[in-house]
């Protein structure tokens, strides 16, 4: 059973001020515990899908500059300063 | 002049002079005007643009210099689907304005060969619903009923191309996002294999098991626009050489002598009376047809949406983490912010479903619940994808109904997450396994509203699936679209 403390931290974790939170705390718990089932599989195999593929097939690992009307592209941000993101303060 | 006819009757015309491109594309400019407002397609229409590029494409054709193979066909762009130009908003407040700085591959490949992109059409946020009703600029409607769901979340290409607002739409796929609204709005959509069509430019959801795929209103125009589509992009390593395919050629080879597995698990409990009966008699057809049908028991059905959607959510909780409002985003100062609270503050303008997805996501990847949920869900993907190999060694094709039930009333369901998730159960196995998928128009049921007839082959086998679906098609006599 989630409870309301698990839905914030969870809010808290994905950094989103949830409203409306009895709602999500109902609805994530009924698919979670749909969700459950998976417990009951039985399948012994500890293989989960993959694929792989050789370094030599990947492309080759060179810079190619991005540049859009002339400007790389942190310069086409809104809040570029001085090639930086001008974000909000931490402390 | 009749714009319901299809890509290749589109080409024949446009070559042989009885149509100008700028005439085409007039028109159905014209039919978006009187339809939109009923259907709410489309985010963006680029209309200018399509009409410049329409008389342009005309002087070449005259002129008798080089033009691409689609001749200024109008498609729209579902707008997950990154285009140079125009705004891609994935339906969401946090990209509401957008603008990507480069094409899609799948997008500059089409403008090479010379579509025309009308505009970009709707789709559930970041194409997490099935419904199109989790758009932040409202839901798209049913052009059978406009009551009605359209299905989703590619919904506005499948609502453009059944309302004749476009020929041909490229949507997402990550649980059944371009067969949902194909079968809701008596279309044609592909899913295709997984790494046959490039991801460079799709905006990402759930990267290991989302791929773009075409919507049409005939299994012809599909095979036309996969022929330029499909191959190895150098920006998208998990995508394939495609070799010499040609998905046009020999389109008629029909099914005879073909085994076709019916799914049981996906024709069993809550699905509707009428949609049982439409594929027992799409599995008839296709015995007049030469087929040899046989049931099929998958039992890690049963587990797949509950795979699907650990997985998914999992996938999205990760690639959203990305929207701070810093590097993409709405217009808010960060002027009297501290960080944490700011970000929090913008994330918060994500909608219920990206929300409630994010917040499962990071749950079940949480240390505690990781083995619990996550590598279960992994395992059940392993186990499904095994018993799909051991299938396909005795049957080319899989059939079964493309959506459980008929389409529904907006609003209906909006409020019960998991009984729309549910709704997937038939769709997801491509997406898990990665093979490829395809839903058909087949029959309109007593309340006229539309069926559609999934059929999966192994993978990479898309020019074997496209003779079935022709051949399925072909056995069809469906009412035009009422509006």
């Amino acid at each position: 059973m989630v409870d309301r403390k698990e839905i914030e931290h969870l809010g808290d974790l994905v950094k989103v001020n949830l409203q409306d939170t009895e709602k999500y705390i109902s609805q994530v718990d009924q698919i979670l515990n749909y969700f459950a089932n998976l417990d009951k599989v039985e399948y012994d195999s500890d293989t989960t899908l993959r694929k792989e593929i050789s370094y030599e097939d990947l492309r080759e690992d060179k810079h190619e500059p991005f540049l859009v009307d002339g400007m790389s592209l942190i310069n086409k941000l809104k809040r570029d300063q001085n090639n930086f993101i001008r974000a909000p303060k931490m402390i | 002049m009749d714009i319901g006819i299809s890509a290749t009757e589109y080409l024949s015309l446009v070559r042989n002079g009885e149509i100008s491109v700028e005439e085409f594309i007039a028109k159905t400019l014209d039919r978006i005007h009187v339809v939109e407002d009923k259907v709410h397609a489309y985010i963006t229409v680029d209309e200018q643009n399509a009409l410049n590029k329409a008389r342009s494409i005309d002087k070449k054709i005259k002129a008798k210099e080089r033009v691409g193979l689609f001749l200024g066909m109008p498609i729209s762009i579902k707008d997950n689907i990154c285009t140079s130009g125009i705004r891609t908003t994935c339906a969401s407040k946090m990209l509401e304005n957008f603008v990507a700085p480069y094409d899609a591959t799948v997008v500059s490949r089409l403008k090479h060969e010379d579509v025309i992109v009308l505009g970009k059409v709707n789709l559930d946020e970041f194409a997490m619903g099935s419904t199109t009703e989790f758009s932040y600029f409202g839901p798209s409607r049913n052009p059978w009923n406009v009551e009605y769901v359209p299905g989703g979340s590619s919904g506005g290409s499948g609502v453009s191309v059944s309302a004749l607002e476009c020929m041909i739409s490229l949507g997402s796929d990550t649980g059944g996002s371009v067969r949902s609204p194909a079968s809701f709005c008596s279309v044609v959509g592909l899913k295709p294999t997984y790494g046959l069509v490039s991801r460079y430019g799709l905006v990402s959801y759930a990267n290991s098991i989302e791929q773009i795929g075409p919507i049409a209103r005939k299994v012809e125009d599909i095979a036309l626009v996969m022929n330029v589509i499909a191959g190895h992009d150098s920006h998208d390593d998990t995508t394939v050489e495609k070799g010499n395919v040609d998905y046009v050629k020999d389109l008629d080879a029909g099914v005879k002598g073909k085994k076709i597995g019916l799914v049981q698990q996906m024709m069993e409990d809550g699905v509707d009376k009428e949609v049982s009966t439409a594929t027992n008699n799409a599995i008839s057809k296709l015995q007049d047809l030469g087929a040899e049908c046989i049931p099929i028991s998958l039992d890690s059905v049963e587990h797949s949406v509950a795979a699907y959607y650990t997985i998914a959510s999992a996938e999205a909780s990760s690639n959203l983490a990305r929207y701070d409002n810093l590097r993409y985003g709405f217009d808010l100062g960060t002027e009297g912010y501290e960080f944490k609270a700011y970000v929090s503050k913008v994330r918060s303008s994500f909608g219920h479903e990206v929300t409630r997805r994010m917040l499962l996501g990071a749950f079940v990847l949480s240390a505690g619940y990781y083995g619990k949920y996550y590598l279960k869900a992994q395992k059940v993907r392993a186990m499904m994808k095994s018993q799909i190999d051991e299938t396909f060694k005795k049957v080319d094709f899989l059939v079964a109904p493309t959506m459980p039930i008929l389409p529904f009333k907006i609003g209906e369901k909006i409020d019960d997450p998991l009984t729309l998730y549910q709704l997937d159960i038939n769709t997801i196995m491509a997406n898990l396994t990665g093979i490829p998928a395809i839903s058909v128009p087949f029959s309109i049921s007593s309340f006229g509203l539309p069926i559609g007839i999934q059929i999966f082959a192994n993978s990479f086998q898309e020019k074997s699936l496209l003779h079935a679906a022709y051949a399925l098609q072909q056995t069809t006599h469906l009412p035009e679209v009422p509006l």
